[in-house]
């Protein structure tokens, strides 16, 4: 975690841009919440032409975070995403929307350790996260 | 009824070892969940090369969810994972910096 899954039609978003948007999106997540930057994870889903991806908007940005933080955080992180999304992309705006979905830290595990919540992360977790 | 969406990187986890890697899982959610083998099903998900990434650079990592039933306890779910990193691991070689495991409960 994080987990941000970008879905867009097929073909739209080419590799360059992929790994731009990429970037922006470990860029703000760790700007806004200190978290590691091996810490997210952003995948592309193409949607075929004529196929239904079951989302509002043909580009979405289905988030995965870890429970615990305050309203306003999670609503600018969401906010900031889609901008990225939008600017590095050329998307018009109106055709791309988000949200961020939350779990329990304590049900995820990576690099062998159970998640700690949000503003619990020790010394030991980070030194683990930079290795 | 445990499931398991298998997330992973194209041309890191060969067709070859899916089959042990399902039976792993399997294994695992009745020994520690105590389900009935035919309750567990297990989806496996390619990301194409280039459409996955950690940190901002390519991932080779791949990430297991698993649905337990709700109400979990914690500790019980901490052996579950535990297990899982463990079996994964054995199987495809990869280190435990390659490898999130998720086990949430079913809505």
């Amino acid at each position: 975690m994080p987990f941000y899954r970008c879905i867009v039609p097929k073909d739209s978003v080419p590799f360059e841009k992929r790994q731009e948007v990429a970037t922006a999106f470990t860029d703000i997540h760790c700007g806004s919440t200190g978290a590691p930057r091996s810490f997210v994870h952003v995948v592309f889903d193409e949607i075929p032409e004529g196929e239904d991806s079951g989302y509002s908007t043909p580009y979405y940005v289905d988030g995965g975070n870890r429970a615990g933080r305050p309203e306003d955080v999670k609503q600018k992180l969401l906010s900031d995403l889609t901008g990225a999304f939008i600017e590095i992309t050329g998307v018009p705006s109106d055709q791309v929307a988000g949200r961020i979905r939350e779990s329990p830290a304590s049900w995820s595990m990576e690099g062998g350790m159970v998640l700690p919540e949000p503003g619990e992360e020790g010394d030991e977790w980070y030194e683990h996260a930079a290795n | 009824m445990i499931e398991f969406n298998c997330t992973v990187q194209e041309g890191v986890i060969p067709d070859s070892i899916r089959p042990e890697l399902v039976s792993g899982l399997t294994s695992i959610s009745v020994s520690v969940m105590g389900a009935s083998a035919d309750d567990v099903d297990v989806q496996f998900t390619e990301i194409p090369q280039g459409f996955g990434f950690r940190g901002g650079e390519l991932s080779t990592t791949s990430l297991v969810r698993g649905q337990v039933p709700a109400g979990c306890e914690q500790e019980l779910r901490v052996e579950f994972m535990q297990q899982i990193c463990d079996m994964w691991m054995q199987v495809t070689g990869c280190s435990v910096d390659e490898l999130v495991v998720s086990a949430r409960d079913r809505e």
